[in-house]
């Protein structure tokens, strides 16, 4: 550190000064609060002022930076929870479909969860968590709450194998909801989003399906009992063949919504599944009710705290336009009563497309042994339209 | 002192008024650096040593208006040690480095014991505590402090050779 001056001691002079600064610094140390106060506010209003803020800004600014990382993992676990509830909510709600379709089965049925592979397979077939333990069998139908899934087709004691209707050799005879109309569905086997449809081959001629009637299984053939729905015609394929029909249908069932399952016994199949899909019947919405009534009290909650809410408003709003002599008129939203929660109405799935490549007709490997023997029918080979 | 090294001295010395408020609460370390001392001490070897005490006073006098409680301890401590580096400024003559960093350790040093004293607030086990165990830590902080600025700053600290 330079020096500018040359080395000298301190004189009378500076003794003198150092003394005052000295006595003037330990009188305002033993000066009483009232007029230390002041003397230390006015230096604070004047020369500090604009170093006060500087430092407060720097100190919101290091504050700032502390909390960035802790607001972040807050962020991140906020999302992630919020994520969750998501998917509670669907969980939630299809465990209540499948506890609705349980209570409409009564008897001859065993739930089971669907384990999707990564494989090639992931489209055609899933593992159920179910087996041979529980009494499923071989050709044991798989439905869910919208509709008709699969069938069984390996068994073990503890698990077992399913095909999906989107499998190739699916078959299924099936007709329309009113009986007049039959025909057998498959998968549709087109390209992108028309892989995952079904189509209904072999309707009569004389018969026509208008769009959005819905299609159920007929029951023909001993593997799929009569009334399972299978999906909702959409539109007719026009195809060359000149005595039959094809259509395409809008699967009741999801492939990607094939979480949890319900396996049909024997004898259930046997005993027939008529009225279990019908919707809208007494017995349907009493359950829906009881199914909703979890909630209800939850939602009851919320409603009864937001009505206090809007009252709340409300008054405060009358009171100010009182206040300015203005006429007082209920708002739109206080003069809305409120209503209990409505049970929600199925909401038929559409199709979603897995993430795998359609795989092209011609290039479609068999899985497993042929299951062409329980076929209900033999599907015609008649080519289809180009470009489909 | 003659104008221009005044200006460069001035512009130093409010640089760093303006790190002690901005730079200091921003790192927010248990051990602070000390800017105004470094400030003062930077003038105290360049005046007299009455004007040093003055400064020290002005200084320590306006930086106690933030704690008023403790009104006029910062004053004394920043009087004595401004007296106290401008009475040794014998001793600090040349750019050595060392001998710098001690010069700087030693003023925030005496600072502390000075201001802690004073100020009356500490006393007992955490008094000890805090000038041994605080106190040369945020003076050893305040002496690396010290000697950056003099790297940096040497083109504003070096007295004019015109």
């Amino acid at each position: 550190m330079p020096v500018s001056r040359p080395i000298r001691g301190s004189s009378r002079v500076d003794q003198i000064i150092v003394g005052t600064c000295v006595l003037l610094s330990l009188l305002a140390l033993v000066l009483p609060a009232t007029v230390r106060e002041p003397v230390a506010s006015v230096l604070r209003q004047s020369v500090l002022a604009p170093l006060i803020m500087l430092q407060e800004r720097a100190e919101l600014s290091r504050r700032a930076f502390m909390l960035h990382e802790e607001r972040i993992e807050a962020r991140d676990s906020v999302t992630l929870k919020a994520l969750s509830v998501s998917a509670l909510q669907s969980e939630n709600g299809r465990l209540r479909e499948i506890i609705g379709l349980g209570a409409r089965l009564k008897w001859g049925f065993v739930p089971a969860e669907a384990l999707h592979g990564r494989g090639v397979r992931d489209a055609y077939s899933v593992i159920l968590s179910a087996g041979s333990n529980s009494g499923i069998s071989r050709l044991s139908p798989v439905v869910a709450p919208e509709g008709l899934v699969g069938a069984v087709e390996r068994v073990d004691p503890t698990m077992s194998q399913a095909i999906l209707w989107t499998h190739p050799d699916f078959r299924v005879s099936a007709m329309s909801q009113d009986g007049s109309t039959f025909g057998i569905v498959q998968a549709h086997l087109g390209a992108g989003p028309n892989r995952f449809l079904m189509e209904m081959r072999g309707v009569s001629f004389r018969t026509e399906l208008k769009p959005g009637m819905l299609v159920v299984s007929a029951g023909l053939g001993g593997t799929y009992p009569r009334g399972i729905p299978i999906g909702t015609v959409m539109s007719e394929l026009k195809t060359p063949e000149s005595w039959a029909r094809t259509y395409i249908l809008r699967p009741a069932v999801s492939p990607s919504d094939i979480n949890s399952v319900m396996i049909l016994r024997q004898e259930r199949v046997t005993e027939g599944v008529e009225g279990v899909w019908q919707q809208g019947g007494p017995n349907e919405a009493a359950l829906r009710a009881i199914l909703a009534a979890g909630d209800s009290l939850a939602r009851a909650a919320a409603l009864q705290e937001a009505a206090a809410r809007r009252s709340a408003i409300a008054s405060m709003r009358t009171d100010s336009i009182r206040a300015a002599g203005g006429a007082v008129t209920a708002p739109a939203e206080q003069s809305r009563p409120v209503t209990q929660p409505q049970p929600q109405q199925p909401v038929t799935p559409s199709p979603v497309e897995p993430q795998n490549p359609p795989p092209q007709r011609d290039s479609v490997v068999r899985l497993g042994p042929p299951i062409g023997a329980r076929r209900d029918t033999t599907p015609s080979p008649v080519p289809r339209e180009p470009g489909r | 002192m003659r104008l221009v090294p005044l200006l460069r001295a001035l512009a130093s010395f409010a640089l760093l008024v303006v790190l002690h408020y901005t730079l200091r609460p921003l790192l927010g370390w248990r051990a602070p650096m000390d800017f105004l001392l470094i400030a003062l001490l930077l003038i105290a070897v360049r005046v007299r040593p009455g004007a040093a005490a003055m400064i020290g006073f002005a200084i320590g006098f306006v930086a106690d208006s933030l704690t008023p409680a403790a009104l006029g301890a910062g004053a004394v401590a920043m009087t004595l040690v401004g007296y106290g580096a401008s009475w040794l400024k014998a001793v600090f003559f040349a750019d050595n480095i060392a001998l710098n960093a001690f010069f700087f350790f030693l003023g925030k040093w005496a600072f502390d014991i000075v201001y802690f004293l004073a100020e009356r607030r500490v006393g007992g086990i955490e008094l000890v505590q805090q000038l041994i165990l605080w106190s040369p830590l945020s003076a050893a902080v305040t002496a690396l402090a010290g000697v950056v600025l003099l790297v940096v700053m040497r083109p504003l600290v070096e007295p004019s050779t015109a």
